[in-house]
């Protein structure tokens, strides 16, 4: 075992290989609060990659709702029941410390196990195989939302209102992390899991794959699947000849993987970010993905507690109770739904990004415009500016043009019924 | 006097481990086994492990441990021994392996289902590498049986297989009619199986052997040889709770990445066998250390003397400075300890003493 630097834990873990980081890394911000559970993605990402014999169960990219859904079921209660058990047997708590918060240290520091550091002498990492029968119904729980408290008649009295709903679901859109410090890798006895020096995609060798599960089991998003047909087992490849910018469509330059592409509800944000030799992202203000994630810290990763370093990350749900998401996203909840109910002029323009183009958005700059709202968020004044945020692709070149408040367009009178 | 002989103790015990290293004298059981194969005529049993012919070899039995060195490890394997049987012609050599195994674990279709498998291991140099999958420098040659390969030649086993009532349109860029029938066969773009696109043995639409040919230079190198090189036989059937699986080769080969037999000669071997429905797989299995393999010669038509440490025979000495670490580096270590251990309590009563005697 290997120590190395886990920005997210803000601090040193145990790991099976020493350090050795990309000089890029896939990443995505995915927007709950706009999901709509659509499951485009999904359908995307099927008929893209996983529509062959022994694929059946496949699905790369999933949309489970929180907090019954899961895909394989209950998966992540699987994995925190046995982190717990670990704490436990260890006499810790798995808690942070968000005095030592710091700029390499953004949340805080996890004083709690990792999955790796909990994983005791025999094995990589913890973890368990769901069996078929937990990965064949993938959208158990789909808009099944908490206990619903209401009068006899079984309205509620109250209505719902922030800053928590008392009835609640959110929709969790997940695909596999690319972690840099994935489990999976280290799981893998043959070292036939490798991630990518130039954009840190993590991918199966289908040559080398003895399908010994062993990446099934200890991945804790599960997010590594088996094929019976082949016998070994295969994973999200992050559509990586669209990231190569290899796809005919995609004119050389570096495209968004086809989940994210296609999102109707405009969640989904994916780039490439510059990695340091340390491990830590090169400063990039003006990168869409650092400017939300490194800056505005209004998206923040999956279950950071596992130790994985994911590199997908969620801007919380506004309404859902705040102890079931500082589970889910660490400490780091309370500032992200604060910064994104009342976003800075910076965030409200990086926002509309969103879902504009195919090609990858590298860079960004924003033309300011006249202040057109002035109004309160959460008893504080706020100010909304009409300024407009212009994205650059790969090769620099303009690719997406937006305003704030989004242009409208009168039909003429002598038009009114026109089609 | 007290004092002195507890070093003396100490020293005796280091002195005895550097011993046994010095001379190789290995403290595992298994090691001073000499497997035997009894030299017949006419075609070898290879796939008949009813033959009365099996009766004419020497039954060994080989303890084995679960793999206790490196990640992943699981503790408490199920197969603690296995019964072994050689016979060779002068062109063949065959090797039966029997073991009991309550379940009949032949499936890989489901995420949760392993098979049962045995292999068998040859060093690829003179001597003894490591006796856990070789080691750099030191090349081993692996002979992989697996039931699921074994029960593929009968009938390819595939999520049909499993799920008969499964349902589905139709898979994409298939040359089939039936799409409930489709097997990688019937795939017309193999892209879509990428195993087998890129030539992984596992996704193989038929297979002539339940038997893989591989090489290993330590964990995590094994590695199976081209397809063209794939030449072990085999055959294995379950009943009654025991599997007995044959191994089948030539006793030569043209490969550099293939051991060589000769009658008359000595080798060195080891066994490993998983239990599937244990979740026993690559590295959490349980596997023997190495015992003698002696092929008697044909002219005897008998087995030849004993040989007490077979390995030992051969010509060239074993060289293998890793594989000796992890036998013997415990040992030193325990050693040490006891020593460590003995001048630790000697101290604490020489401080103790005067307490004692006001």
């Amino acid at each position: 075992m290997a120590e190395v630097y886990n920005w997210h834990l803000g601090r040193s873990m145990a790991y099976a290989f020493p350090e050795a980081h990309p000089q890029k890394q896939f990443a995505a911000v995915f927007n709950i609060n706009r999901c709509i559970g659509c499951q485009t993605c999904t359908g995307a990402c099927k008929a893209t990659w996983t529509f062959s014999r022994g694929q059946e169960y496949m699905w790369w990219n999933n949309v489970e709702s929180k907090p019954y859904g899961g895909y394989p079921q209950h998966w992540d209660i699987h994995i925190l029941q046995r982190l717990d058990e670990a704490h436990q047997a260890a006499g810790k708590q798995a808690e942070w410390d968000q005095a030592q918060a710091g700029e390499s240290a953004p949340y805080g520091v996890y004083q709690g196990l990792t999955i790796t550091e909990a994983a005791g002498a025999e094995q990589q990492a913890l973890g368990y195989i769901p069996p078929d029968t937990e990965w064949r119904a993938p959208n158990f729980y789909e808009d099944t939302s908490t206990g619903y408290q209401g009068d006899r008649l079984g309205i509620s009295t109250a209505g719902a209102s922030l800053p928590e709903h008392q009835t609640w679901f959110f929709y969790l859109q997940r695909l596999c992390n690319h972690c840099t410090y994935p489990a999976c890798a280290a799981a893998c006895p043959r070292k036939a899991i490798y991630k990518r020096p130039e954009d840190g995609i993590v991918l199966i060798d289908q040559a080398r794959c003895r399908g010994y599960r062993k990446c099934v089991e200890q991945c804790p998003y599960k997010k590594s699947m088996y094929r019976g047909t082949t016998r070994t087992s295969e994973k999200c490849v992050a559509c990586y000849p669209r990231v190569e910018g290899s796809d005919p469509l995609s004119e050389g330059v570096p495209m968004e993987t086809r989940c994210m592409a296609v999102c109707p509800g405009k969640i989904r944000l994916n780039g490439l970010v510059d990695i340091a030799a340390d491990g830590s992202w090169a400063e990039a203000p003006n990168h869409p993905l650092y400017h939300l994630i490194k800056i505005e810290k209004a998206a923040l990763p999956l279950y950071p507690q596992f130790g994985t370093e994911p590199n997908i990350y969620y801007i919380p749900p506004r309404w859902a109770p705040r102890p079931y998401l500082r589970q889910m996203f660490g400490p780091g909840v309370d500032e992200a739904i604060a910064r994104y109910a009342a976003p800075s002029r910076q965030l409200l323009a990086v926002l509309q990004l969103f879902r504009t183009t195919q090609r990858m958005i590298f860079r960004f700059e924003i033309e300011e415009g006249p202040l057109v709202l002035e109004t309160e968020v959460n008893g504080q004044p706020w100010q909304m500016f009409n300024d407009t945020v212009i994205g650059f692709d790969a090769k620099n070149r303009e690719v997406a043009r937006l305003s704030v408040v989004e242009p409208i367009h009168e039909r003429p009178a002598e038009r009114l019924n026109s089609i | 006097m007290h004092k002195r002989s507890r070093w003396l103790g100490g020293l005796i015990l280091l002195g005895l481990a550097a011993t046994l290293t010095f001379f190789r004298i290995p403290l595992a059981s298994s090691q001073g086994l000499t497997l035997r194969s009894a030299p017949v005529t006419g075609a070898l049993p290879v796939s008949d492990p009813g033959s009365a012919l099996w009766l004419e070899a020497t039954a060994i039995e080989v303890p084995l441990s679960a793999q206790n060195v490196t990640r992943p490890m699981l503790p408490d394997t199920r197969v603690k021994t296995v019964t072994a049987r050689a016979l060779h012609t002068d062109s063949q050599l065959a090797i039966m392996v029997e073991w009991a195994d309550e379940t009949h674990d032949d499936s890989m279709i489901r995420v949760q289902d392993f098979r049962d498998a045995v292999a068998l291991q040859f060093p690829l140099a003179a001597g003894q590498p490591f006796f856990c999958m070789g080691q750099q420098g030191g090349n081993v040659n692996i002979w992989h049986w697996k039931a699921d390969w074994q029960a593929d030649i009968a009938a390819r086993a595939d999520m049909n297989t499993l799920y008969p009532s499964m349902h589905v349109d139709q898979y994409p860029f298939t040359a089939a009619v039936d799409p409930l029938a489709v097997a990688p066969a019937d795939y017309v773009d193999p892209n879509y199986l990428p195993a087998l696109a890129s030539g992984n043995l596992f996704a193989s639409a038929t297979r002539a052997s339940p038997v893989e040919d591989l090489i290993a230079g330590g964990f995590g190198s094994l590695t199976a040889q081209a397809a063209e090189g794939q030449n072990v036989q085999g055959y294995g059937a379950w009943a009654d709770g025991a599997w007995r699986v044959i191994f089948a080769r030539d006793l030569t080969s043209s490969e550099a990445e293939d051991v060589t037999f000769a009658a008359g000669q000595v080798y060195s071997m080891s066994f490993a066998a998983w239990d599937g429905a244990n979740g026993e797989r690559n590295g959490q299995k349980s596997t023997s250390q190495w015992v003698g393999l002696q092929l008697g010669a044909q002219t005897d038509g008998a087995a030849q003397p004993d040989q007490p440490r077979p390995s030992q025979s051969s010509a060239a000495a074993p060289s293998d400075p890793l594989g000796m670490l992890y036998v013997f580096g415990p040992m030193v270590l325990v050693a040490g300890l006891i020593m460590a251990l003995a001048g630790g309590a000697l101290a604490l009563s020489a401080l103790l003493r005067p307490k004692d005697r006001p």
